[in-house]
């Protein structure tokens, strides 16, 4: 009888082994196995146009230098500040959506999504006209008289950050808005309730009750931002890259060096999984609660 | 312990008016219960003594301090939530502190009161888990710590046992009343269910579309309803169509058309209303009458009528029996008390005799509906009163 059971659940096991099978093969053949070459070139030695298949660290060797470091510590910056900023813009905007009446709700979380129907390079192309030295905004500037030449934006660390944060915005908004919007209100209340003004009550429920909110949001901007390629490429500044450029020039232009791509690649990805796992920790040591374990789900799920 | 006035206490949402006009004093100390069906206004009315609406008309006074206008953080009031509301990532000691940590309380007495706040309501060794790691009871019993530790001069209800099951909603409303009795401050509890309310309170308002149509002690309402809404509200009911035929010294003399032009007569020992010849309604509680298959002794003060028995539900504690009278349908409920049987059970579509004191025809002055008068409704009417007493359960 029992036995019976045990080998129904377990055919049930292998049926359910088969329904992920397809996905566990895609996976295997699309992010293990390049992974893999990825790690195996990082030890290669570089060539002008492959590589030569003998052992060498020279390229984690020289990823330390302090010509690559800078290039680390440039892209760490400016992904750590879209993230900031995409932070304290997209919470009181995801906070106004979530609080609003139903049928506005839906309007304006249309209008945070609009973007995405628009060519990502059309956009950015757009930025260019819009912040060029000729450009929309410099024009319009000139004529209210604010300034008396044009600003050097375009081109410029400032430049890349301002698209970045245009560009990500969403992706921080949208986890915020589903946390807030789900959360009981009635708290609030009971914070009041308790002798709380709106101003504590918002910063000893509200804001931690969307934690969750604000570390999905912050790793879906934070990822992107740190491996941006396109946005740099088109408006940033030409002589200091980031990492995401030096990557590809690395892979595309010759004099060659895969090896040394690919030790970028895997040195981005030990830092972005090392901050993950701190996160991580850091959020389960928070608390021990149910809804913690909510939370670290989300968090694994990023 | 300052009495709570509600002055002329009026609420509209866009064009629905809520709350209408509602005066009341709440003595200080009180268990006093807002009684009514879902959408009254009495949980919008709680609100208002909370602070979370501004009434649109009318003062709320504690004591001669006018709180109408004052911001809820300001309040000597505090509440319990229908679900609670406990802070889920906070331990329930954090719950328990959030009030005295806002007014900046001294860690040292913070830790002694809320150990003394979680003692009260037994849950001193659960004091660092947190809220979804407790059961509805233990929840319960947080949010009325949390609220507590404030020292509200008047705790607010809003439906505080709605969530739980049936033993435990009993269980804490014995609970809830001995915490009244230790704390000593007024408790002022919204249902819509009426064997909490009548158990609970020292005084019941019971409220419907907005207005207060009754209050008083729960006995006084249920034995004596101004209305016809209240006597269908609290508890169950027969109630007839009548006309006062003569008013006597001590009785009123009354008749009910139960259809094919034929009447029942039967007499009130109330005499507060009528004219001669007045319409009104007739309210007759169905534990009050008394049902048997010989002709009850003839007296003065009984009333009684012959009906023909027509379905019979036994409910454990009673039975109820549904007789036709005409075209009229008179409910009577039966405890099994052995003593009194004398004689085999009833049975269906047995003729009986139905019979009760002359006190217990309580006259309602209110001119009842035709669908009532003709009996039609009794099917829907008593369908719906069901549903309202098995939601009840008197504990």
């Amino acid at each position: 009888m029992i036995e019976a059971e045990i080998k129904a659940s377990k055919a049930k096991n292998n049926a359910s082994w088969l329904l992920t099978a397809p996905a566990l093969i895609w996976l295997m053949i699309f992010f293990a196995v390049p992974y893999l070459i990825i790690v195996i070139y990082s030890f290669l030695t570089a060539d002008i146009y492959d590589v030569k298949f003998l052992f060498s660290l020279d390229s984690f060797r020289q990823a330390f230098q302090s010509s690559y470091l800078r290039t680390f510590f440039l892209s760490f910056k400016l992904a750590f500040m879209t993230t900031a900023i995409c932070l304290l813009i997209g919470y009181p905007v995801a906070y106004f959506i979530a609080r609003s009446r139903e049928t506005i709700k839906n309007n304006l979380l249309i209008f945070i999504i609009i973007p995405f129907w628009t060519n990502l390079i059309i956009r950015i192309f757009a930025w260019r006209i819009f912040l060029s030295y000729n450009g929309v905004l410099n024009e319009a500037l000139m004529r209210m008289n604010l300034i008396d030449q044009p600003l050097e934006i375009l081109r410029t660390d400032l430049a890349v950050l301002i698209v970045m944060v245009y560009v990500y915005l969403p992706y921080m908004i949208l986890p915020l808005y589903s946390v807030i919007e789900k959360m009981d209100w009635t708290l609030l209340h009971a914070a009041m309730d308790l002798g709380a003004t709106e101003r504590r009550a918002f910063f000893k429920v509200t804001l931690p009750l969307s934690f969750e909110g604000i570390i999905a949001g912050s790793i879906l901007v934070f990822i992107p931002a740190l491996g941006a390629y396109l946005i740099p490429q088109l408006v940033g500044n030409q002589r200091s890259l980031l990492v995401g450029q030096v990557i590809t020039y690395k892979i595309k232009n010759i004099p060659r060096n895969w090896p040394m791509a690919s030790a970028l690649s895997l040195i981005l990805l030990f830092v972005v999984a090392v901050l993950l796992i701190l996160l991580y920790l850091a959020y389960k040591s928070r608390r021990r609660g149910g809804s913690a374990r909510q939370g670290t789900d989300l968090v694994q799920r990023y | 312990m300052d009495e709570i006035r509600l002055e002329h206490l009026s609420k509209e949402f866009s064009g629905f008016v809520a709350v209408d006009n509602v005066n009341l004093t709440i003595k200080g100390g009180e268990l006093f219960s807002f009684l009514g069906p879902s959408g009254c206004g009495k949980t919008t009315l709680l609100r208002m003594i909370a602070g979370f609406e501004i009434p649109k008309q009318g003062r709320i006074l504690i004591g001669d301090q006018d709180i109408t206008a004052l911001p809820p953080y300001k309040r000597q009031v505090n509440t319990i939530f229908q679900n609670y509301s406990l802070f889920p990532h906070m331990t329930l000691h954090d719950n328990v502190a959030f009030g005295l940590k806002m007014k900046k309380v001294a860690v040292t007495e913070i830790k002694h009161r809320v150990m003394e706040m979680l003692e009260l309501v037994k849950m001193q060794d659960q004091a660092h888990k947190y809220p979804d790691q407790i059961s509805g009871g233990q929840k319960q019993r947080i949010a009325i710590a949390r609220a507590l530790i404030n020292k509200p001069q008047v705790l607010l209800l809003d439906e505080p046992l709605a969530a739980l099951d049936l033993k435990l909603r009993q269980h804490m409303l014995i609970e809830l009343m001995n915490i009244h009795d230790v704390v000593g401050i007024t408790f002022i509890y919204v249902t819509h269910d009426q064997g909490e309310a009548m158990s609970i309170s020292d005084r019941v308002a019971v409220m419907n579309e907005g207005r207060v149509i009754q209050f008083g002690p729960p006995d006084d309402i249920y034995e004596r309803p101004s209305s016809i809404f209240a006597a269908y509200f609290i508890g169950e009911t027969n109630l007839l169509s009548s006309e006062v035929v003569t008013v006597e010294d001590d009785y009123v003399h009354l008749r009910s058309p139960i259809g094919n032009g034929e009447f029942i007569e039967f007499d009130s020992g109330f005499k507060r209303v009528p004219l001669v010849r007045q319409k009104l309604a007739t309210s007759l509680r169905p534990e009050k009458i008394a049902i048997s298959r010989a002709k009850p002794r003839a007296q003065d003060d009984i009333n009684s009528i012959r009906g023909v028995i027509e379905d019979i539900l036994y409910l454990g504690s009673h039975t109820q029996y549904i007789v036709r009278v005409g075209n009229q349908r008179i409910r009577v409920f039966s405890q099994h008390k052995r003593v009194y049987f004398d004689e085999k059970a009833l049975d269906w579509e047995e003729p009986v005799w139905l019979f009760w004191h002359d006190s217990d025809t309580w006259l309602i002055e209110e001119t009842p509906s035709p669908e009532i008068a003709s009996g039609e409704r009794f099917y829907e009417s008593t369908g719906h009163y069901f549903r309202t007493t098995k939601r009840a359960a008197n504990p």
